[in-house]
């Protein structure tokens, strides 16, 4: 018999704020996270807006020795992890620290590190070079100052499926629990990829928007979309068996119900058009759960011509004459595309919208794509009894993923 | 130029917010100050580039304490200046 699995804790450090309750009510508001790039020097490249996590200071959660030695991916990581075991209560001492593990996913890890470090080797030779550089460029690192900062002493790993890893983080920390291999999982994604190497490696590839300005370059779904905006940050879940969470009195915030993940098996950085293998992973994810109804989709509308066509294709195709009927909004019109965390943060709004019955806008969508016809809810959050929300996440390199969570109703 | 203040600043910058009076040159690296193989390396590297030294061709494990440091680069000092 498989178990079902609660969420007790959630934490957050986006664009949008520095804990989950900033950040939701951000993304109620309407408001952007997304300006101009200030961690580094911007003349000489094309692009110039990212949604950077603005004034974090990672010493205001953790000791300024481990900060010093921890990439910027895993203070992010640090802090949602830390906000979202305090929410939930969760003790880690006795036997108990071996019933709780970590899983982090990172698209790229420490890439700030190894960028820096990189220029210390050219610039002063390989004597000058970080012992730290390895622990903190190492996309696991995240985790393993997690256990050490928590005690958690369970099964401790990374994975990474480029901007699906926060979803499948998510997804196969909620099938270990499922299956009743573990008791709780300290769970999602994190990165910090706005660095000079990591925007313009997304510029060359052609994913990223030319649109200067910051309000109005992120639009998924708008017929004017060409492309997403950089964001970094992270989110963070404890995931619970559902009855040790009760039996310990803890809140249950949401359940996790549902996740399907497949691979386009088709091009490294294009979907595919038909929205065949998103279609798929969806459709594993209801399997779950039976086949609920939905009542509201995290789209992963990265505002990407490609894939917001392709995505609302796949919806189309699992939905039906459904689809026109579910409210799809795309919040990375405002806390942009935060690679490896994204799925993590969109997952979290999903348990959000289940709890407070308010569905986050898709902001800038004012020109209508007459391919993309979905109810993208443009502009304005919406009030909806939201009891099942689906996250979709799909990654360079093929990965589809999609979450399914569901209020708590006992 | 005092070389122990040279390493007690190259201890403050690799170890932030420690307590300075804690720095003495009896202080052990590991039991008193909480700094690793790691971290020792590190603050090395400080001292080699504040002081245009070679000290990475020493078994730092073999350094045990403060004064160790200290004593290990005046001697450096001492041989370049001669």
């Amino acid at each position: 018999m498989p178990e079902r699995v609660a969420v007790t804790g959630m934490g957050a450090v986006t664009p949008l704020g520095h804990n989950v309750e900033d950040t939701w009510r951000s993304l109620v508001s309407g408001a952007c996270g997304i300006g101009y790039i200030s961690l580094f020097d911007t003349t000489d490249f094309d692009v110039r807006i990212a949604a950077e996590v603005k004034g974090f200071n990672p010493v205001d959660y953790i000791d300024p020795v481990t900060a010093r030695y921890t990439d910027r991916f895993a203070q992010f990581a640090l802090a949602a992890a830390l906000q979202a075991v305090e929410q939930s209560g969760l003790k880690l001492d006795g036997s108990s620290k071996y019933d709780t593990g970590v899983l982090i996913g990172s698209g790229v890890g420490g890439i700030g590190t190894l960028s820096q470090q990189l220029a210390t080797l050219n610039a002063k030779g390989p004597r000058r070079v970080s012992p730290f550089t390895v622990p903190m460029m190492i996309a696991d690192s995240a985790c393993g100052q997690i256990s050490i900062k928590l005690g958690a002493m369970g099964p401790n790993f990374s994975l990474a499926s480029s901007c699906s890893t926060g979803a499948d983080a998510i997804g196969m920390a909620y099938r270990m629990i499922k299956h009743g291999e573990i008791t709780a999982m300290i769970a999602g994604g994190a990165d910090a990829a706005v660095t000079p190497i990591g925007l313009v490696g997304f510029i060359q590839a052609g994913a990223v928007t030319r649109n200067p300005d910051p309000l109005k370059a992120c639009r998924p779904f708008d017929k004017q979309r060409d492309g997403f905006v950089i964001g970094e940050g992270a989110a963070v879940f404890v995931l619970e068996n559902l009855d040790h969470a009760k039996a310990r009195g803890a809140r249950i915030l949401a359940e996790v119900i549902g996740y399907g993940a497949t691979s386009d098996a088709y091009h490294i950085t294009k979907p595919l058009e038909s929205g065949e293998g998103a279609a798929k992973a969806m459709e594993l994810a209801l399997a779950c759960a039976g086949n609920p109804d939905v009542d509201y989709i995290n789209a992963h509308g990265t505002s990407t011509p490609f894939n917001d066509l392709s995505e609302t294709k796949a919806i189309r195709n699992v939905f039906g004459e459904k689809a026109y009927r579910i409210p799809v909004s795309s919040t990375k019109s405002m806390h942009a595309h935060m690679l490896g965390a994204a799925g993590a943060v969109e997952t979290l709004i999903c348990c959000k919208a289940v709890q407070e019955g308010v569905i986050p806008p898709t902001v800038n969508l004012e020109t209508p794509d007459p391919d993309c016809d979905l109810d993208y809810v443009p502009g304005k959050a919406r009030q909806v009894d939201v009891r099942v929300a689906m996250s979709n996440s799909f990654g360079f390199g093929g990965h589809n993923s999609a979450v399914l969570v569901s209020r708590y109703m006992g | 130029m005092n070389v122990f203040d040279e390493v007690k600043e190259a201890i403050c910058r690799i170890q932030p917010g420690i307590d300075e009076s804690r720095i003495t040159p009896e202080a052990l690296f590991k039991d008193d100050l909480e700094i690793d193989s790691l971290s020792k390396v590190e603050m090395a590297l400080a001292l080699e580039e504040k002081l245009d030294l070679n000290l990475q061709d020493v078994e730092l494990n073999d350094i045990k304490s403060v004064g160790q440091v200290v004593a290990l680069i005046e001697s450096r000092l001492k041989v370049r200046n001669a």
